[in-house]
């Protein structure tokens, strides 16, 4: 028992010298009070002249709190710094903000289309390697506006801009296929990947940018001044080139498998929409080999539904439904068709990943084709085999405008 | 005088009397009742005020002269005999000639029957004080089960358990300690179950203990635990029967104290401290569930505030970002960094239970008002403290009462601060190290040479129907292995019949 004892006697007398050797060396350890960091929920970054200028938005906590309700003020505080390096701007943000700036909670980064233009790898430099921050934020290209207008406009649903933003991309990726999250790893990824260019959603401002500044606009319902996600931006390498539209954005998210869900709409014979719902989709891209030349076959599973008649129609009978499958197979084919065409002439840049599908699949071939990819690109064929099916038709069967009363 | 003297009662009834009244003092409480009759034959009658059974008392002095005349005509060494065997017939009678055995017969309740010419006493079992009832157990309640809890009375106590397990296996072994207390000390095991060498070294421990008093079986725990260095108890108290029998039936002994309604029980694993006597009167499902519970509950008791301290002062990066806007909004104006606030907050807890416990009935509700109000309320109003650490002090005190035993939560309660401290300075790398520490402390313990955390580790996995889990009835046939290590089968299969 006392052999037993002594060893008990060691064990905390190590804890202790352990405890004060660890105290002694700690050094700099960050400990950090809650109420002393300034948490940095939105970033954006600009190129002004020769010069990166980091605006970043912190929250106000005490304006958000639910006991002390909105006093009036906003409840975000923006903090920008003008510095030849990036990292040396958010250093410089100090200046005027009390607190440190904490980084790791970023929501989203918006970069601005100028410096999108002139290549975004040293800016990703600078995030992938801090410590601290969590990768979970999306990327956005400011469309048509310096990206620290769009961090600055006020949202009221969503009361810190910088969250409006992250889950405005968030639900409308999930629910509307023209739009896609990106985060920093898949940037990278793409980035450093051969045979595949990245993209990135843009936002857009709707509205006077001046006005969206003030606390005024999110005193009424409708606020006069906006922000929008819309549209993809076509990098080549970690260059901005160029912007997709809504349906140009459509097809390159059906070729990507990235839709889980959206709308679409037909025309009916007799004229009028049919408007159908995608609930489920998958695609797989299969690389082939025609003639010496690179040939995709976009397979594709997708069950949709219909979600509004807008024309007269009889649902009732299963040739309808085999007609609007039929319509809606070509109406995909026709915008991932329009899509691909569209990348290939005017940007000539692999943001499909044709050239990886090839890698992974046939990397023999890859090989041989690797270095003249931007002159085989454009050449690249596609086969569809497009299934669609449409087993419901919502609640009710036949439209009831069937049966309106003259 | 010399010793030999002075050890053995004298002849004569006078000095013998003369010398009880110099070695008690003249104490109050002694009573001696000095009898004649005709043949001039005296007698004295000694006994305790307050010891004794008063009806007792009064049949042996009835008893005695009644029969006086038959005794009257024989010789003085007969008559002791003829009085002890025909005549006191009371209960339990003993004759004694040394003054020792005397004097510890006197002073357990023993009414002592002086004979003149005669050097030796017969005493007279009259025990009979005014006891406390068996009432409902105040420590460990159950919702099912026996509403019965140890008195203050060994005799009762070992009666209690004598009632649940009727079987002449069940062995008893009684000795007095504490030199001036003499107070006496039961261990009870099963003898054709329990490990010979753990019943073995009780007697040992026991026998080792040299202290003047023991007025609580806490002084035994104190004085046989294996190691004295350590939060954690290695011996489980109860004040359960039932618990206590269901301890003799796995091979454990019993260590019964006059004077405490509080049993001890060896060898005690880490395990059993979570266990409830409940837990078997329940349904098996709903018991492994509350035990799964427990240790839910004994997590958040021990690392609650200090994962909070570390997430929120090192790790902000952890929490989701509504959390962190939500705490850091509670933070905002708190004059304290987490840990100061975490530690003012666990204090006021730990001062307020206590005050629970100590304050006398009828201030209970000021006490507890002014604890809610300036705890809860007031301090959060005033911006002093911020509600999630309000509420983690809360959780964290609500679930240290889960725990079954409070000899564990009590190590809990001491092991919490140090975590704290840790997660203070060295954030979730501290609390890990603290961790590991008392993980690697809780494997070097033993209970009386079983390892403290057996069943786990080393891990036996025929225990494991028994510790985290609790099987159907059914399913367990056979004791732990730990304890028993003798006679294992507890059930044997019913005979299904074969269809």
């Amino acid at each position: 028992m006392s052999r037993f004892t002594r060893r008990v006697g060691k064990l905390l007398l190590l804890m202790l010298v352990w405890s004060i050797a660890a105290s002694a060396v700690s050094g700099c350890w960050n400990r950090r009070e809650l109420d002393t960091l300034g948490i940095q929920l939105g970033t954006a970054i600009d190129k002004v002249g020769n010069q990166y200028r980091v605006s970043v938005q912190v929250v106000i906590p005490s304006e958000l709190s639910a006991k002390a309700g909105g006093g009036g003020r906003s409840p975000v505080a923006m903090y920008e710094a003008t510095a030849p390096t990036v990292f040396e701007a958010f250093r410089k943000l100090t200046e005027t903000s009390s607190r440190k700036i904490y980084s790791a909670h970023i929501r989203v980064l918006i970069i601005g289309e100028s410096l999108a233009r002139e290549g975004i790898a040293n800016v990703l430099d600078l995030l992938s390697r801090n410590p601290e921050a969590r990768t979970d934020f999306y990327l956005m290209i400011a469309h048509d506006a310096p990206a620290n207008q769009i961090l600055k406009i006020l949202t009221s649903l969503e009361k810190i801009p910088a969250e409006n933003l992250f889950y405005a991309l968030d639900t409308s990726a999930k629910t509307w296929a023209p739009t896609t999250t990106v985060t920093i790893e898949s940037l990278i990824e793409q980035l450093v990947t051969d045979g595949i260019s990245p993209v990135l959603t843009g936002v857009r401002l709707e509205g006077k940018a001046r006005q969206g500044e003030n606390i005024s606009n999110i005193q009424q319902a409708d606020s006069r001044t906006r922000t929008r996600i819309t549209g993809l931006a076509v990098f080549h390498s970690d260059k901005l080139i160029g912007w997709l539209n809504e349906n140009y954005s459509k097809g390159y998210n059906y070729i990507m498998d990235n839709v889980t869900s959206t709308v679409g709409h037909q025309t009916c014979p007799d004229g009028g929409y049919i408007v159908m719902e995608v609930l489920r989709n998958k695609t797989k891209l299969i690389p082939k080999v025609v003639d010496g030349k690179p040939v995709i076959k976009v397979k594709m599973k997708q069950v949709a539904s219909v979600a509004d008649v807008e024309c007269k129609i009889d649902l009732t009978k299963p040739e309808t439904i085999k007609m609007l499958e039929e319509n809606g197979k070509q109406r995909i084919r026709g915008v991932i068709q329009g899509a691909v065409e569209h990348v290939q002439k005017t940007y000539n840049s692999d943001i499909f990943g044709f050239g990886n599908t090839f890698h992974e699949y046939k990397p023999k071939q890859w090989e041989k084709w690797k270095d003249d990819w931007d002159e085989l690109f454009p050449q690249v064929k596609l086969e569809y085999d497009i299934e669609l099916q449409i087993p419901k038709v919502g609640t009710t069967n036949d439209a009831f405008q069937n049966y309106l009363k003259k | 005088m010399n010793a030999s003297v002075d050890k053995r009662l004298d002849r004569k009834l006078m000095s013998n009397l003369s010398f009880i009244r110099a070695s008690f003092g003249n104490s109050q409480d002694l009573v001696i009742k000095e009898m004649n009759n005709d043949n001039g034959l005296q007698a004295a009658l000694v006994y305790m005020d307050g010891l004794t059974d008063s009806t007792v008392i009064h049949h042996v002095i009835l008893d005695y002269f009644m029969s006086e005349e038959q005794t009257a005509s024989r010789k003085s060494g007969n008559r002791l005999l003829y009085l002890k065997n025909a005549v006191l017939a009371v209960g339990e009678t003993v004759t004694i000639s040394e003054w020792d055995p005397l004097f510890y017969q006197l002073l357990s309740g023993w009414a002592v029957l002086l004979l003149a010419d005669s050097p030796d006493a017969i005493c007279v079992a009259a025990e009979g004080w005014k006891d406390r009832n068996v009432s409902e157990p105040t420590s460990q309640v159950v919702v099912r089960g026996p509403m019965e809890a140890f008195t203050e009375n060994i005799a009762t106590n070992r009666a209690l358990i004598r009632r649940k397990i009727k079987d002449p296996q069940l062995w008893t072994e009684g000795m007095e300690i504490g030199k001036i207390t003499k107070t006496s000390v039961s261990i009870m095991y099963l003898r054709n179950v329990a490990d010979e060498k753990i019943v073995e070294e009780v007697r040992k421990r026991l026998g080792e203990i040299n202290i003047d008093g023991i007025l609580e079986s806490g002084y035994i725990e104190e004085l046989i635990q294996d190691t004295a260095l350590t939060p954690f108890a290695t011996i489980y108290n109860t004040e359960r029967p039932d618990t206590i029998a269901a301890g003799l039936l796995e091979g454990r002994v019993a260590i019964l104290v006059d004077g405490t309604p509080f049993v001890l029980l060896v060898p005690a694993l880490f395990i059993q401290f979570f266990q409830s006597a409940e837990d078997y009167y329940q349904r098996a499902d709903i018991s492994t569930l509350l035990r799964i519970l427990r240790f839910i509950a004994f997590m958040i008791t021990l690392l609650a505030p200090s994962l909070y301290i570390a997430i929120t002062t090192f790790h902000q990066e952890m929490l989701p970002t509504s959390l962190l806007i939500n705490l850091a909004a509670q933070r905002e104006g708190v004059p304290f960094p987490a840990f100061i606030e975490a530690l003012a907050m666990e204090l006021t807890f730990e001062i307020l239970r206590e005050a629970g416990v100590r304050m006398p009935k009828t201030v209970g509700q000021a006490v507890s008002i002014v604890g809610t109000l300036v705890i809860g309320q007031a301090a959060v109003d005033a911006g002093i403290v911020s509600a999630a650490m309000v509420i983690i002090v809360s959780i964290t005190a609500i679930s240290s009462f889960v725990i079954p035993a409070t000899s564990m939560s009590i190590s809990v309660r001491m092991i919490r601060f140090v975590l704290m401290g840790l997660a203070a300075s060295f954030g979730l790398f501290g609390i890990l190290l603290g961790y590991i520490l008392l993980v690697l402390h809780l494997n070097s313990l033993q209970s009386f040479g079983i390892p403290y955390m057996q069943s786990f580790s080393p891990f036996i996995w025929s225990n494991q129907k028994d510790t985290l889990f609790r099987l159907p009835w059914t399913k367990m046939r056979t004791r732990a292995v730990a304890t028993a290590e003798k006679n294992l089968v507890r059930q044997r299969p019913r005979n299904k019949q074969k269809i």
